[in-house]
């Protein structure tokens, strides 16, 4: 693990832990609703919004954690150095959310700017374990950017394979 | 013909045999099991945490062989053999998507960007595993246009071919006998009547098993089950009536008795057929010759499967029995389904008669069984494929990017003209 | 499979199975089968005589081949079966196909099977054949050239004005964006290939296997033809012949500097068109493989994924597949779930 990861990914963590407080609320407009908060175009009752938080460890991979009365909502953007990761983290984060279903805590799309979102309701903390939860989180990150560096480096090293095959025979 | 563009592609892989060919061809091009052996070597990676780095080349996911050529693989120490598909139904993605890898590139050779895909799937296939499907053929293979139709639809399809169709309607009941399992399908305008399905525990493996337990029985000079499977596709045919064949057996020896000589390197066997000519599909009408816990004969369930059918479609169901599979290739399987279920339905039309008083208007049973049988889906597909519409009912890699898999949940239902 | 052979599995599956069959009774025949790149078969059976085979290919570029002398290339490379396998020429061609041949069943009995074999193998490489036409050409061009050039300054200002006109050969493969270009010269035939990506992941796969081509040379294979890549702009030596839209941003020129050691006559050079002329399906069909390989990669990742989120689960069950239940602290006090 690099330097500068630890710290981030433990400021991640206790601030997650910090930021999924959150109970059971119906919701003030409609009757017998209860919907997540922080997903509603919340002008009519700011106070059931907390302060939006930005982590970052640099310009690339940063996290944004949105909490309110009753969800919160976390989008990760995930280190892209070049085209190949920036396709490779497309197409993994699409794999992924086309799945969401077995994964409760995935949002199907990501916040703008963002690469991937999870909405954790009060639902989910009264079925998970949230520590278990933000242990979740942060295994995440860190399996994302070892799998997208795997990935890039296998294909790089296929297509070296591929090139050497095909050019061999000519001679 | 050929300007006219590329031929689709139709691939029918089912539990056991994979089915493919190019839409126009009366048969396809290939039958092999969907079978795929990966060397040993790769799956032990496969399970670990560092997938494919810790390997030297890297190049394990080339490594496999399908078909006739992975069950020869098989036979060698460094591959292991795995089956994708079980009941039916996809399970395995990863060997999935490498076996079609190789349908397509190495056996039917053709560059899926350029050709239109159509591809079965068994009734009440989870919606799940058509959008991984879709996944596969167009994130993978960038195929240009992909249609998925149910089976037995195609079968019913395949069936219009047969001189005693008139109207061609995609409402029928589709009794598929292949390999592993027997299914009683009904189909009403083209949508399966999930609820009714049957199945049936007997099939064509089941038939040669019995046929190899007679054989050793009697003390043959052979039992091979090859042998076994070679008199069923030979000699076997269906009887009107049990009592009667073995009378006519006993009078006429002559006729009736075979020899099937087994040829081996240095010498031959001569193997007597006997009474399993007509006793070995008997077992479809008589379960209990073999098996001692299933005991419905298949006319009761075909009977049962179109009782349990919404009423207003039973006498098209009834009207329209097709045949499809190897297991349903011997002489004379339709002509004794159809007595017997006929039997059946006027036993109950009588009945009813006498206890309401009024007259009935009669019910039409019909079995189908046409040339094609045995590859009945594929042919469906292929004459489907190759239609000028067909193109129209797919959807293509722009619709999928702009749509998202969920698209393929829904297909159009065709109609040939 | 790694390597795209160059002959045709299906056709000669098809041949073999007619040419030794499995029961008496001859049956008729007819069957479509496909190559890559547009190319179509066609298998039948005449329809009075089915001891004729009737044996029709349709190939995309078939009209730039012509150009090249397929017909002439083709009818040379068949030309010693002629005693059971005629060349249909002119209008008695399979109408819909480009070039038809019949195999005469009767004739071929008298013929031991691994005459047979040969035949079956030679039918089922005639795609290879037809395109091979233009490399040919352009091969003996390049003959041509190097005797003319032998003893000549090839640095002075003239020759290399000579060599810079010497007609490009084009075979629209697969219709105007993706063509083949052939320019022989007297120490090098140029060989560049332009293909069209299909998706943005396919062009920056693309990209990083073209690279390793581009490097090949330099790191391993240094006896391999050089490599040349551009994304977008046509090389300058085919600038004049290229259709079509002129900066398609998915389209990519792959060059092949073929050296006189690949061209060396016989085998090698055979070897060499073989090799050559399966570039685009090779390359294409390796950046799918790739694909399906980080398919089941992220499938994996998926599960591990799940496996975590599960763990968050208290109800769920454990390794074992047992249920874990009201699980407690050694002095027996419960987890509490839900609000921490």
């Amino acid at each position: 693990m690099s330097q500068s990861l630890k710290p981030y990914l433990t400021a991640v963590r206790s601030s997650l832990t910090a930021a999924i407080c959150v109970e059971d609320f119906s919701s003030q407009l409609v009757e017998r609703h209860n919907r997540p908060e922080i997903e509603v175009d919340n002008t009519h009752n700011p106070e059931l919004i907390l302060n939006p938080m930005v982590i970052a460890r640099n310009e690339n991979e940063k996290i944004l954690i949105e909490p309110s009365i009753n969800s919160v909502r976390v989008s990760i953007k995930i280190k892209q150095a070049d085209e190949i990761e920036q396709i490779l983290v497309h197409k993994f984060t699409r794999f992924l959310t086309s799945r969401a279903e077995n994964f409760f805590i995935l949002r199907r799309v990501p916040i703008k700017g963002y690469d991937i979102s999870f909405l954790i309701t009060n639902f989910h903390t009264e079925q998970m374990l949230k520590d278990k939860l933000v242990d979740f989180i942060i295994e995440f990150m860190e399996d994302v950017d070892k799998e997208i560096s795997e990935m890039k480096l296998f294909l790089n090293a296929r297509a070296r394979v591929i090139a050497e095959a095909y050019l061999t025979p000519f001679d | 013909m050929a300007s006219m563009g590329t031929p689709a592609v139709v691939m029918d892989n089912g539990t056991g045999l994979t089915k493919l060919g190019f839409a126009g061809n009366d048969s396809p091009s290939y039958v092999f099991p969907t079978a795929i052996a990966t060397s040993t070597a790769s799956k032990a990676t496969r399970g670990g945490r560092s997938t494919a780095l810790s390997s030297k080349r890297g190049l394990e996911d080339l490594d496999f062989f399908i078909g006739d050529e992975a069950l020869e693989a098989a036979n060698g120490p460094s591959y292991g053999l795995s089956y994708p598909i079980k009941h039916g139904q996809i399970e395995d993605w990863d060997h999935m998507e490498r076996f079609w890898e190789s349908s397509i590139f190495k056996y039917l050779r053709c560059e899926p960007e350029d050709h239109y895909f159509l591809l079965t799937e068994p009734p009440l296939n989870p919606p799940e595993n058509r959008e991984s499907t879709a996944e596969i053929m167009f994130e993978s293979f960038n195929c240009a246009g992909l249609y998925i139709a149910v089976q037995a639809v195609l079968a019913l399809a395949a069936s219009w071919t047969s001189p005693k169709v008139q109207d061609r309607s995609l409402s029928g009941t589709v009794i598929d006998s292949g390999d592993g399992v027997t299914h009683v399908i009904p189909v009403a305008e083209g949508y399966v009547i999930g609820t009714a399905i049957k199945n049936i525990p007997l099939a064509g493996r089941d038939i040669t098993l019995f046929i190899q337990q007679l054989l050793r029985d009697r003390g043959e000079a052979d039992t091979s089950l090859q042998t076994a499977e070679k008199i069923k596709q030979q000699f076997c045919y269906v009887c009107p009536d049990i009592v009667q064949e073995f009378n006519k057996f006993d009078q006429y020896p002559q006729e009736k008795f075979a020899q099937y000589i087994v040829e081996y390197a240095e010498r031959k066997a001569t193997v007597d057929v006997g009474y399993e000519r007509f006793l070995a599909p008997e077992i479809f009408f008589n379960p209990e010759i073999c098996s001692s816990d299933y005991l419905t004969p298949l006319p009761t369930v075909v009977d049962l499967v179109i009782q349990a059918s919404p009423i207003d479609v039973r006498k098209k169901l009834y009207k329209n029995i097709v045949l499809s599979g190897g297991s349903t290739m011997f002489k004379d399987f339709g002509k004794r389904l159809q007595r017997d279920l006929k039997g059946l339905v006027n036993e109950r039309i009588q009945r009813s008669e006498r206890s309401s008083g009024a007259q009935s208007t009669g019910v039409d049973v019909q079995v189908i069984s046409h040339k094609k049988q045995r590859y009945a889906v594929w042919f469906g597909g292929s004459l489907l494929a190759q239609t000028a519409e067909f193109k129209s009912y797919c959807y293509t890699k722009s619709d999928y990017d702009e749509y998202g898999p969920s698209i393929v949940r829904n297909f159009s239902l065709f109609s040939v003209p | 499979m790694l390597q795209i052979e160059p002959n045709n599995l299906l056709v000669q599956k098809t041949l073999t199975e007619r040419i030794f069959p499995d029961s008496e009774s001859l049956r008729s025949v007819d069957r479509i089968i496909t190559d890559f790149d547009f190319t179509t078969y066609h298998i039948s059976t005449l329809p009075d005589q089915k001891n004729l085979l009737l044996i029709s290919i349709y190939l995309k570029c078939f009209g730039d081949l012509t150009k090249y002398g397929v017909i002439d290339y083709l009818n040379g490379k068949y030309a010693k079966y002629s005693q059971y396998l005629s060349v249909l020429s002119g209008n008695d061609v399979e109408q819909g196909y480009d070039y038809s041949l019949v195999l005469d069943l009767n004739e071929l009995e008298s013929i031991d099977d691994e005459g047979k074999n040969d035949v079956i193998n030679e039918l089922s490489f005639l795609k290879r054949h037809a395109m091979a036409a233009p490399f040919e050409k352009a091969f003996a061009r390049y003959d041509e050239l190097t005797q003319t050039y032998a003893n000549s300054n090839t640095y002075s200002e003239e020759v290399q004005q000579e060599l810079q006109n010497e007609e490009v050969l084009v075979i629209k493969y697969r219709g105007s964006d993706e063509c083949i270009y052939i320019k022989p010269s007297f120490d090098r035939v140029t060989v560049i290939f332009s293909t069209v990506f299909q998706d943005e992941t396919d062009k920056i796969f693309g990209k990083v296997f073209l690279q390793e081509f581009v490097d090949a040379r330099k790191r391993s294979v240094q006896t391999a033809p050089q490599v040349l890549y551009s994304h977008k702009e046509a090389p300058l030596d085919i600038q004049n012949y290229v259709q079509g839209k002129k900066d398609d941003e998915n389209k990519g020129y792959i060059t092949f500097v073929l050296f006189p050691r690949h061209l060396v006559k016989g085998d090698r050079r055979d070897n060499c068109i073989s090799h050559i002329q399966f570039f685009r399906n090779y390359f294409h069909y390796h950046i799918k493989c790739s694909k399906a390989y980080m398919h089941s990669r992220m499938r994996f990742r998926v599960k591990e994924f799940l496996k975590i989120l599960n763990r968050a689960k208290p109800e769920n069950v454990d390794d074992e597949g047992k249920a874990i239940e009201n699980r407690k602290t050694a002095s027996g006090r419960r987890f509490d779930v839900g609000r921490v």
